[in-house]
């Protein structure tokens, strides 16, 4: 067996399995558990309907609020967080990881600085800078909230290897584990529980910031509730707030159960 | 014999620190043999300790393990070498004990099946059925039991030298008595070189052969075996470590079995009134031990009870006060005073009466003892410069 080199994802995959997924919904208390926030959508996404069908829509307000549109606008706004998730991950993790590392210790407290101020700076004005430097559309949209959401899972990267018992490391060194071994097989699977929390608050942060996306052309559901807002139109405002409140909850409800099933057994 | 562990001049400066953590320590550990090294907090055991697997890396000075400079070797690989046993276990929480059990068998790429059969053999070793906790996880064990597992995982890949550092130090004392118990026995088995730390004295002379003393100066005081060190302390700060109980303590370390047991009048408890109390007489005791067809003790009846006009099988006291030839005399003595008697009745592995311990037993034993450490200490002391002399030589 290969002492090095094992991967992270791997580890915490080979922690979940599917009876544990079969557990979230085998007795009625945790299946309530589960399936309330989409429950919860579903009625949101039914009254909204129904409040759709009895209003009189302005011919602008139509063309907002079609299918194909709405659509759209709920695709993108989800695309676009899914990636932003997974940049923060590709960064905060890794980052996170070698700042624990004895040799990077004194650098840490730099990154954790440079990644406060990234969520300091309130984001429009990040996109806005963005925007200019870069130009309007996605790309800087995902950059900027990308360096909004760094913060929390960066922190709990650290917090999640630095809380891992000295003990159990040093057990693990004096049985003859090289550092790569201890990290990828003890510090990390031991850290997923806190870095996917982490995960989960950045993509929460994710989903609704996004929506600023709207301003610099990046689209979104952000784009709904923004011409409802120029239009004065009640009717497009809320689809608007219905939708995001939506995906931000089930987004939330994926990540929640990601967070269990991927929890190592044991802990 | 050649030494397993040679300790040369090590020595241990944490950065930034004016002392020394272990001062100039040199050691000898023969093959099969516990030391302990055993002193006041602080005196720089755990770090003699790690050093010898270079968790803590030497200042200066050599490690020699089995005739091998592992000063300078890869460390990795050194401590494959050597099993591990901590005061906190450090299982693994989120791997099976199985898998704990494996790690060093897996580090040194065994195949899958060997693992298994290793794995099961060693939670039979430390008496957990592996069909029970072969897939637990170590939270649903008890501290007890991780231990047993922590002491299993450090053996998995046979290594020959194990280094404990105060391994049952965080268990209730009922249960550490029952593993050190278990690890004495085991280690009759296996016959490793262990060198094990302790703050504890009356550990030490339990689980040594050879015991280290560290004094407040980072120095080795004494190291010898726990009779020596009971009975000819090599200074004040031994003698005081060792406490005013020493005398006493020394009865851990005669087993019944080495001892002249006394005598008693018994019978069989069929025996006929008049010839029991003709016995009596004749040995000018005030009990008769009364045994069973296997000569197993049943029953003390007196001179009065044997009088009695309802004599019969059941009159007298019954016996309580028994020990196996392999306790020690501290058990023995507990015993005696607990008995009605004053006498431990001494028996086989089957039962069956082989002698008494009583206070003059004890009081001989120590005498034995005493004189008997003297000489030893003194022909050691003798050939001493002869055997420093050979080895500079080499
Ligand atoms: N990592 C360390 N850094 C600095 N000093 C240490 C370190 N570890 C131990 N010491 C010091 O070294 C001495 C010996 O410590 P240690 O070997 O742990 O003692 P013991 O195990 O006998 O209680 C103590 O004075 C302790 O304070
Ligand atoms: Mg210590």
């Amino acid at each position: 067996m290969a002492v090095t080199g094992a991967d992270p994802r791997l580890a915490a995959e080979q922690a979940g399995s599917p009876s544990r997924l079969r557990a979230l919904v085998s007795d009625p208390a945790k299946a309530w558990n589960t399936f309330a926030i989409p429950l919860i959508v579903l009625i949101a996404l039914a009254a909204l309907y129904q409040y759709l069908g009895g209003v009189e829509l302005t011919s602008r307000e139509a063309a907002r609020l079609n299918q194909p549109e709405l659509i759209l606008r709920a695709r993108q706004h989800v695309v676009l967080s899914v990636q932003i998730a997974a940049w923060v991950i590709a960064i905060a993790v890794p980052l996170g990881i070698m700042l624990t590392r004895p040799w990077a210790k004194r650098l840490t407290p730099i990154f954790v600085g440079i990644a406060n101020a990234g969520q300091a700076i309130p984001s429009i004005g990040l996109l806005t800078i963005l925007a200019i430097a870069i130009g309007v559309g996605q790309r800087g949209a995902v950059i900027g909230v990308t360096a909004y959401c760094i913060l929390p899972v960066l922190r709990n990267t650290l917090v999640g290897i630095q809380q891992v018992d000295d003990s159990i490391i040093e057990a693990g060194r004096g049985m003859g584990m090289t550092r790569q071994a201890v990290l990828w097989r003890i510090e990390m699977p031991l850290a997923v529980p806190i870095v996917l929390a982490g995960v989960r608050t950045a993509l929460i942060l994710a989903v609704g910031t996004i929506t600023l996306g709207a301003l610099v052309g990046a689209g979104t559901l952000g784009v709904i509730i923004n011409s409802g807002v120029v239009g004065f139109s009640n009717p497009v405002l809320i689809t608007g707030a219905v939708l995001t409140a939506s995906v931000a909850l089930l987004i939330d409800w994926v990540a929640g159960i990601a967070e269990t099933v991927l929890r190592p057994k044991g802990l | 014999m050649d030494a397993m562990i040679r300790l040369d001049a090590l020595t241990k400066r944490y950065p930034g620190q004016e002392e020394l953590a272990v001062d100039n320590v040199d050691m000898e550990i023969l093959p099969g043999e516990i030391v302990v090294l055993v002193g006041p907090s602080g005196c720089g055991k755990t770090t003699t300790l790690k050093m010898i697997n270079r968790i803590i890396e030497p200042t200066s000075g050599r490690i020699i393990l089995e005739g091998e400079d592992v000063t300078d070797v890869n460390p990795d690989r050194l401590r494959r070498r050597i099993g591990y046993v901590i005061q906190q276990v450090g299982l693994f929480p989120h791997q099976t004990i199985a898998s704990n059990v494996a790690t060093v068998p897996k580090l040194l790429g065994w195949g899958k099946e060997r693992i298994t059969a290793r794995v099961d053999e060693l939670l039979e070793m430390v008496s957990l059925e592996p069909r029970i906790y072969r897939d637990r996880y170590p939270k649903e064990l008890s501290g007890g039991q991780r231990q047993r597992v922590g002491v299993a995982r450090a053996m998995a890949a046979d290594p020959p030298v194990m280094l404990m550092d105060e391994p049952f130090g965080a268990i209730d004392p009922i249960t550490r008595d029952r593993l050190q118990n278990e690890f004495l026995r085991l280690q009759e088995e296996i016959q490793k070189t262990i060198v094990f730390v302790t703050h504890d004295i009356d550990e030490a002379i339990k689980m040594g052969d050879r015991i280290a003393i560290f004094g407040d100066n980072h120095r080795i005081q004494q190291f010898a075996t726990p009779e020596a060190i009971l009975s000819q302390p090599a200074n004040e700060f031994v003698d005081d470590f060792t406490g005013t109980g020493a005398s006493l303590k020394r009865l851990n370390l005669v087993r019944v079995r080495d001892v002249d047991l006394g005598e008693w009048p018994t019978a069989i408890s069929s025996v006929r009134r008049e010839d029991a109390l003709a016995q009596l007489d004749e040995v000018d005791q005030a009990f008769l031990l009364l045994v069973d067809s296997n000569r197993r003790p049943v029953r003390w009846v007196s001179r009065r009870d044997l009088s009695r006009a309802d004599w019969n099988q059941h009159v007298g006291l019954p016996v309580r006060a028994q020990v196996p030839l392999n306790a020690t005399l501290s058990d023995a003595l507990d015993e005696m005073l607990t008995s009605s008697v004053g006498v431990a009745i001494v028996v086989d592995d089957g039962g069956a009466y082989r002698g008494i311990v009583d206070i003059d037993t004890v009081m001989t034993a120590v005498n034995t003892l005493r004189a008997e450490t003297r000489e030893r200490v003194a022909v050691a002391a003798w050939h001493a410069p002869a055997g420093a002399v050979e080895e500079g030589g080499a």
